[in-house]
């Protein structure tokens, strides 16, 4: 017996001089958020975008400790795949294959890790591009790398 | 009496005899014969001569039943002693070296053996999850019929699956990848709690499964099984065949078998995972259906100081994904899951596994010299809908990644016993492995590994009671990988403005060595029923290929992977103890561990994007992890046995960029508790056995992005067994009744793949399962 408790007693030894070094190191454990639900949020679910015509799109993204980057993805749903969390459900066209669909893939870094960010992406809708239902997707992540994402359907007409 | 009375006290009589294993009739080596004034040790055909003026004498091995035994006037000499395995699965933890090396038993690692016995009453849907019962060895699970074992929290290439002696070489790398093994017709497992590189080279740093060939025939004999089984949750029906047979020397076997499932049904209803909601059918996971054929042979040869085994087996299996939530990606499909629950639809995946060893064995005075051969070829299809993604147009078809492997291993071994006080082992491990790669998805390039180790180890008797164990290893390593560029073509941006498009390269041709020293030293000391291990050490693990050169779209994760070339070989030390005590009625066992990685490898979430997917990056960082097994076993009545158990480890990263968080996968706290009535006849029952065991979780708080805390959970599970002469009396048929997830409870498993998806673990179910021997 006295054997077990020698070596349970140099276990517990070893985990507390090897968790007291480092108990100061706080983690965040929080997400950061994003949403389209204020006055300016752009697009909203459901919106009609015409081609020809220069929209600004965005969201406001936000974190308890520091923000680091988003992305927008506009991609076409001409198979129906929807990513849509929006809550409203779009009325969609029918199925159909892509010729020259739009496509938008950027990414932005946030400088200087702020708590709160409303970030605007200014897109001209080019004239020769497939009319029909789309997808943009909004991510973003914060310093720890943690990330929310979004989506919103729309369509983009003659 | 008749002995003791015609010898003086001066010269004292002597009792000789065999000891052998009641179930193999195989001859036991260091068993201890103890009587009131003498002791003796039986040999490595397992006979002894006690001297003892006393008729009765207690014979003791571990992993066995103490057996007492009197002789009587009418007793013939030699004595024939058989003596009986102690199940695992009424004390939980009971250590069992149950080989015929005392070598094994008196080790100071801390290892686990399960028997068949074992593996026959908690046979799960998964050879690992028929293991998870056992304190500190967890499962990863991936749906219903695929798991891969974790030991204190660590799994994928952290822990090495050895069957027969060689290193099971699948895909064991990937989170959605399963073990390729079938569980029926296997004897014995082996694990090793804790780092054990020194044998078992690099991978085994967290540990190791150890699957033990099968143990031979008996001479002149043929036999055979048949299990058939049922459950409710997947519908699940499964079969299983073996026969086995033997001359005088040469033997064979042979198995076959096939089971078939359907999806599996969760007590949810909907599945809500980042603000969708998918509704289920009939509660049923759509998709996760899977089928599995599996066959095996073998042919061998036994002497006296030679053996030889050749085993040849397939592993087919072909498994579906969970359709709307594919690892992290939210997608609506045309295809119809619903009309049929055992179809398998996209996405899904095919694995074949093809195995061929050999173990020889030549005995040559006091060296044993063994050598494993294995050749293993895993071919491996990911298949899922063709979607657009990024600039990637829609692929041609669905095969999305395709993986071959071939791998050749060699082994060579020899022990060496001196003055029967040292046990000498020098070996040497070689592999090389080949791996291609398919399909329109990329995410690890095609490369070659060729790795060979050597080490030299020494077992100690001190005394009788005292063993000491060292060892030193070298191991080499050298991956080549090869060159990869996409079938399409990303925009690019180029210094004066202009866009043009090109084919991006993902990987180049680069070669890679490694090498690693490792060392450990150990004792072992037995005192009367308790048994005290003590182990300090060092163990590695070579990078992967997939660790130093992903780059590449995880579609099923939904995010970037990007390798790291100039990773370091991984790197721990660990000390660890165990102290078991067994005795009548009684049995305890605590085994504490501590472990500091100087570099653990892990996939860091990084705050960065690559075309609008988070990037993943393979990082090191030093990790420091502590925790252990503690259980507890007591024989209320005669029949009626409680045990409880409890499992915890703590991680946490003293460096990078995750500093202050623990490690990927880390499980919970979990307690068991179980509940055991035998009952050695009923009616025409017999051997009936009545388990309720009791897994309680804490909740799981400790995480790093990009896992949720999970909540703790309590679950029911019960077993039901006996026997029955239906068929025959000599061989009764056995049954076998299981009743999981009692009370349909709704829960989340910290370590399960579908946990990232929020899918909770599988609802109730009733599993009937019935074999005959002939």
């Amino acid at each position: 017996m006295k054997r077990i408790l020698s070596i349970l007693g140099t276990l517990a030894l070893l985990a507390t001089t090897a968790c007291s070094s480092d108990d100061s190191t706080t983690i965040d454990e929080e997400k950061p958020t994003i949403s389209v639900n204020f006055t300016g949020g752009f697009p909203q679910a459901c919106e009609s975008l015409k081609r020809g015509e220069t929209y600004t799109f965005s969201a406001k993204v936000t974190d308890n400790d520091a923000l680091a980057a988003y992305s927008i993805n506009l991609h076409h749903n001409f198979d129906h795949h929807t990513h849509d969390d929006q809550g409203a459900t779009c009325d969609l066209s029918p199925i159909k294959s892509p010729v020259n669909p739009m496509l938008i893939v950027e990414n932005y870094t946030i400088e200087e890790g702020p708590k709160e960010h409303t970030f605007s992406i200014e897109v001209t809708i080019p004239e020769d591009i497939d009319v029909g239902d789309y997808h943009c997707g909004y991510s973003v992540t914060d310093q720890t790398g943690w990330q929310s994402r979004t989506s919103i359907d729309l369509k983009i007409i003659e | 009496m008749a002995i003791t009375s015609i010898l003086s006290a001066q010269n004292k009589p002597s009792i000789q005899g065999t000891v052998i294993d009641a179930h193999t009739l195989e001859p036991l080596f260091g068993v201890n014969l103890i009587a009131k004034d003498g002791f003796a040790t039986t040999d490595q055909n397992g006979t002894f001569l006690l001297k003892t003026k006393y008729d009765s004498f207690v014979a003791s091995h571990i992993g066995y039943a103490d057996k007492e035994y009197t002789i009587t006037s009418d007793t013939k000499t030699p004595i024939i002693l058989k003596l009986k395995p102690i199940s695992t699965e009424l004390d939980g933890v009971t250590l069992k070296g149950k080989s015929q090396q005392r070598l094994a038993q008196e080790s100071a690692t801390v290892s686990i053996a399960v028997d068949e016995e074992y593996l026959h009453a908690n046979r799960e849907n998964s050879l690992m999850q028929t293991l998870k019962k056992i304190p500190g060895v967890s499962t990863m699970t991936i749906g219903s019929g695929q798991s891969k074992p974790t030991i204190r929290g660590l799994g994928f290439n952290r822990v090495s699956v050895v069957q027969n002696g060689i290193k099971h070489e699948a895909q064991q790398w990937g989170s959605d990848h399963g073990l390729e093994i079938d569980q029926y017709g296997i004897d014995e497992i082996r694990i090793i709690k804790g780092p054990a590189s020194l044998l078992f080279g690099s991978d085994a740093i967290a540990g190791v499964v150890d699957i033990q060939p099968p143990k031979l025939p008996m001479p002149n004999s043929f036999s055979g099984e048949v299990t058939i089984l049922g459950e409710t949750n997947n519908d699940l029906l499964a079969f299983s065949t073996g026969i086995q047979g033997r001359k005088d020397q040469w033997y064979y076997r042979g198995r076959i078998t096939y089971r078939d499932y359907a999806d599996f049904k969760v007590p949810t209803e909907q599945i809500n995972y980042e603000n969708y909601i998918f509704e289920l059918q009939d509660n049923n996971l759509r998709n996760t259906a899977g089928e599995e054929a599996n066959s095996s042979f073998s042919f061998g040869y036994v002497g006296e100081t030679f053996r030889t085994e050749t085993f040849v087996s397939n592993v087919n299996a072909k498994n579906g994904f969970f359709a709307n939530a594919h690892g992290l990606e939210v997608r609506n499909s045309s295809i119809d899951y619903d009309t049929s629950n055992r179809d398998v639809d996209l996405p899904f995946h095919k694995v074949n596994h093809i195995k061929i060893t050999n173990n020889t064995t030549l005995q040559l005075d006091n060296h044993t010299l063994k050598i494993d051969f294995g050749y293993q070829n895993n071919q491996r299809e990911e298949q899922s809908e063709p979607v657009p993604h990024g600039f990637m147009p829609t692929p041609p078809d669905s095969k999305e990644r395709i993986f071959t492997k071939n791998t050749y291993t060699l082994n060579a071994k020899d022990v060496i016993v001196i003055n029967n006080k040292h046990t000498f082992s020098a070996g040497l491990n070689t592999e090389l492995q080949n791996n291609n790669i398919g399909g329109w998805g990329f995410l690890i390039p095609a490369y070659d590994r060729y790795s060979i180790g050597g080490y030299l180890f020494d077992h100690f008797e001190a005394t009788p009671n005292l063993h000491l164990q060292a060892g030193i290893r070298y191991d080499y390593g050298l991956i080549t990988t090869k060159t990869h560029t996409d079938w399409f073509q990303t925009p690019r941006q180029n210094a004066d403005g202009s866009t043009s498009t090109i084919f991006l390269q993902r990987a180049t041709n680069s070669r890679l060595n490694f090498s690693s020293f490792s060392g450990g030293i150990g004792a072992s000391y037995l005192k009367e029923h308790t048994t005290y291990k003590l182990n300090i050490g060092n163990s590695f693990r070579m990078p992967l290929a997939h660790e130093l050169s992903s780059d590449g779209v995880n579609y099923h994760m939904y995010r970037y992977e990007r390798g790291n070339l100039s990773l370091d070989p991984e790197s721990s030390y660990q000390i660890d103890a165990e102290v078991s005590y067994a005795k009548q009625k009684f049995s305890f066992g605590l085994s504490p561990f501590a472990n500091y990685f100087d570099n653990y490898i892990y996939l860091n979430p990084t705050p960065n994007y690559y075309e609008t997917l988070q990037i993943y990056e393979y990082t090191q960082a030093e990790v420091f992890r502590i925790g252990g097994e503690a259980s507890i076993g007591y024989q209320w009545f005669k029949n009626f046995n409680v045990s409880a158990s409890a499992e915890y480890v703590y991680a946490e990263q003293t460096s990078g960029p995750k500093e202050g968080f623990t490690i990927p996968f880390s499980p919970p706290l979990i307690g068991m508790f179980s509940f055991t009535y035998g009952k050695e006849q009923l009616g025409i029952f017999t051997d009936i056995n009545f388990t309720t065991d009791v897994r309680i979780a804490a909740a799981q708080k400790e995480i790093v992005p990009p896992e949720e805390i999970t909540d703790g959970y309590q679950v029911i599970h019960m077993s039901l067994m006996g026997k029955a002469p239906l068929f025959s009396k000599s061989k009764p048929i056995q049954i076998r009744l299981k009743l999981n997830n009692l009370f349909n409870t709704e829960y989340y498993d910290h370590t399960s793949f579908y946990r990232l998806i929020d899918v909770p673990e599988a609802g109730r179910n009733i599993a009937v399962s019935l074999t005959q021997q002939f």
